[in-house]
C-alpha cells in the first residue's frame, strides 16, 4: 500500500509551469528523500500534499485520501514539519506541550520531554526565545508525541547545525525502525538524507526520476581524469553533469568506464589519468541536477 | 481539541485583553470625576438639563474605545498566525478548519465582549450615581452602535489580515471602512436606535466572509 500517490499532477505559479503531468508514490514505511534544487517546487509539493495549496490539475492521495480534502482523522495520522521550524513562539514549551496534547489522541508527554528535555531549559521557557535549533528540537517532540504514521518533513535541516541535524537522524531512524512508518522529506543538506532514505525522488524542471538509493548510487557513476586542455563539455545522452577544478575533471553518468571512455574519444577528449572515484550523493545530485 | 484552541487563544489575547480591560476601567472612572467634577462646580440642574433636555452625551470620552478594542484584538489573535504563515500549524491540526476558527472567532468575540461589556457597566453604574435611572439606561442603546462598530472592526481586521489578495485586501478595508463610520454618525441618545435590529444583521456576513477568506489563505498556499 502506498502512503503518498501522486497521479498527473500539474501546478502553474505566476503563469509558469512548476509540474506538467507529474507521478509518483512512496510505499508505506519506506523513507523517501525529495531532492532538487532551490526553486524547484519541493515546498510546493509538500504544501499540494498537505491540503495548502489546490493543485492546477491531477490528483494526490495522501494515506488514501485526496491531499486538499484530508479528514480529521488522516491528519492526526500525519506529522508534519514545516520549512522553517513553525512554532508557536509565544508559547512556553509546557503550553506547547499542554496545547497539542489536547489535539492528539495518542500524545505522549514522555517523548515530547524526553527530547525537548536534552535542551535543559526549564518548561516555562519561551519558545520565541528560543535558537533555531532549540526550536527544531521543539517541533520535533511535537511531531513524535503525535505517534504519526507518516511523517513529512519539509527541509529539516535549515539553519541547524551538525550536532542538531545528526540528534534529528536518530530520532527518525528510531521512527522509522518501528513497523509500518512512513517518512516523505526534503532536505538541501543532501549528506544527511545518505544516511536516512531508501528510495530518492529527484525533482528538476517540472520532472522527477524515482529510484531507490542503492539502486541509484550502484548505476550512476563518477570519473575522475586530468586534462591540461580547458574544454567545455555540455550535458547529453551519455554524460549527465561535468565539473571542472584546475586540471582535474569529473564526470558524472549512468554509463559504463568502456562507453564514458568510448564517448570521450568521440568528443575528441584525450583524458589522462581516467578512473572511477567514490562519490557521496551529494556528488551525484550535482552531478545529476547540476550546481545552478 | 476545543480546550487546545481556547487555551491558544487566551495565550495570545490575555495581556492585550487585559489592556483593553484596563483602558475601559481608567475611561470609566474619568467619566466618573468628570461629572462629578461638572455636578460640584456647576449647578446640578445645569448638568441635567444638559443631559435631559439637550443629550448631551457625557460618555463620548469612550465613544471609539470598542472599535480600538476590536482592532487590537483580531490584530493580537491573528498578527501572530499570519507571520511566518504559522495558521498552517492551526490548519493541519485534526479538526475541521471552519470549527476550529470558529472557536477562535468565540474566544476573540468573548473577550471583546467582556472588555466592552465592563464600559458599559461602567458608564451605566456612572450615570445612575448622578442621573434618574432612564438617563443611565438610555446609554444602552447610544452605546450599542458603537459596540457592533467595535464588532465588525474585530471582523473585518481578522479578514483582511487572512486576505492574501491585496485588491480583495483593500476592497474589504474599504467596506468596513464605510459600515463602521456609519456607525459612527449622529449625535444624541439612541440616534441609531431604530436601524440596530437590521443592523445587528450584518455580523452574520462578516462572520461568514471570515470563513471565505480563511478558506482562500488555505488555498493559496496558507
Amino acid at each position: 500500500m502506498n502512503a503518498i500517490e501522486v497521479h498527473n499532477l500539474c501546478h502553474r505559479y505566476n503563469g509558469r509551469t512548476i509540474y506538467q503531468d507529474l507521478n509518483f508514490s512512496v510505499r508505506q514505511g519506506s523513507i523517501c528523500g525529495l531532492l532538487g534544487k532551490n526553486g524547484q517546487g519541493k515546498t510546493t509539493l509538500v504544501n499540494i500534499l498537505m491540503g495548502f495549496l489546490g493543485p492546477a490539475d491531477g490528483r494526490c492521495l495522501v494515506l488514501g485520501e485526496n491531499s486538499h480534502d484530508l479528514s480529521p482523522a488522516v491528519r492526526s495520522r500525519i506529522g508534519l514539519l514545516h520549512e522553517g521550524h513553525l512554532a508557536y513562539e509565544f508559547m512556553t514549551i509546557a503550553q506547547t506541550e499542554q496545547f497539542f496534547s489536547g489535539c492528539y489522541p495518542d500524545w505522549n508527554a514522555d517523548i515530547f520531554y524526553g527530547l525537548v528535555e536534552k535542551m535543559k531549559l526549564p518548561r516555562s521557557h519561551k519558545v520565541g526565545n528560543m535558537s533555531c535549533g532549540q526550536r527544531s528540537q521543539v517541533v520535533l517532540g511535537v511531531i513524535m508525541a503525535q505517534n504519526p504514521d507518516l511523517l513529512i518533513l519539509d527541509d529539516y535541516s535549515m539553519g541547524l547545525d551538525a550536532g542538531y541535524r545528526r540528534l534529528f537522524l536518530d530520532v527518525l531512524h528510531e521512527f522509522a525502525s518501528q513497523d509500518g512508518k512512513t517518512i516523505f522529506v526534503t532536505s538541501h543538506i543532501v549528506q544527511d538524507l545518505e544516511q536516512l532514505v531508501d528510495t530518492m525522488i529527484f525533482l528538476d524542471k517540472g520532472e522527477i526520476l524515482q529510484t531507490g538509493l542503492e539502486e541509484f548510487m550502484g548505476s550512476f557513476h563518477k570519473y575522475v581524469f586530468h586534462d591540461d586542455n580547458r574544454f567545455s563539455l555540455e550535458p547529453d545522452e551519455v554524460i549527465k553533469g561535468f565539473e571542472q577544478r584546475g586540471r582535474q575533471v569529473a564526470l558524472y553518468s549512468f554509463a559504463g568506464e568502456e562507453q564514458i571512455q568510448g564517448h570521450l574519444a568521440a568528443l575528441g577528449i584525450r583524458p589522462h589519468n581516467f578512473h572511477p572515484a567514490a562519490m557521496t550523493l551529494e556528488d551525484a545530485f550535482i552531478g545529476l541536477m547540476g550546481k545552478y | 481539541m476545543y480546550r487546545s484552541i481556547i487555551l491558544k487563544e487566551w495565550l495570545k489575547l490575555r495581556w492585550f485583553f487585559a489592556a483593553c480591560v484596563l483602558a475601559h476601567l481608567a475611561l470609566c472612572l474619568r467619566i466618573f470625576f468628570v461629572i462629578g467634577r461638572q455636578m460640584r462646580e456647576e449647578h446640578a440642574e445645569m448638568v441635567w438639563y444638559q443631559a435631559i433636555h439637550i443629550h448631551t452625551v457625557m460618555y463620548q470620552d469612550i465613544r471609539f474605545l470598542p472599535l480600538f478594542t476590536g482592532l487590537l484584538l483580531a490584530a493580537a489573535q491573528f498578527m501572530p498566525e499570519i507571520l511566518g504563515r504559522r495558521m498552517r500549524i492551526a490548519l493541519h491540526l485534526p479538526t475541521g478548519r471552519d470549527r476550529m476558527l470558529l472557536l477562535c472567532l468565540l474566544a476573540g468575540i468573548a473577550l471583546y465582549l467582556i472588555a466592552t461589556g465592563l464600559g458599559v457597566v461602567g458608564v451605566f453604574v456612572t450615570l445612575r450615581r448622578f442621573f434618574p435611572l432612564e438617563v443611565a439606561f438610555s446609554a444602552l442603546p447610544t452605546m450599542a452602535p458603537w459596540l457592533l462598530a467595535g464588532l465588525l472592526a474585530y471582523l473585518g481586521m481578522t479578514i483582511v489580515l487572512l486576505e492574501g489578495e491585496t485588491r480583495r485586501r483593500v476592497f474589504l478595508a474599504l467596506v468596513f471602512g464605510v459600515l463602521v463610520t456609519m456607525l459612527f454618525h449622529g449625535n444624541g441618545y439612541g440616534w441609531l436606535t431604530p436601524a440596530l435590529p437590521y443592523l445587528v444583521w450584518l455580523v452574520v456576513p462578516a462572520m461568514l466572509s471570515v470563513f471565505e477568506s480563511a478558506r482562500r489563505f488555505q488555498q493559496r498556499g496558507a
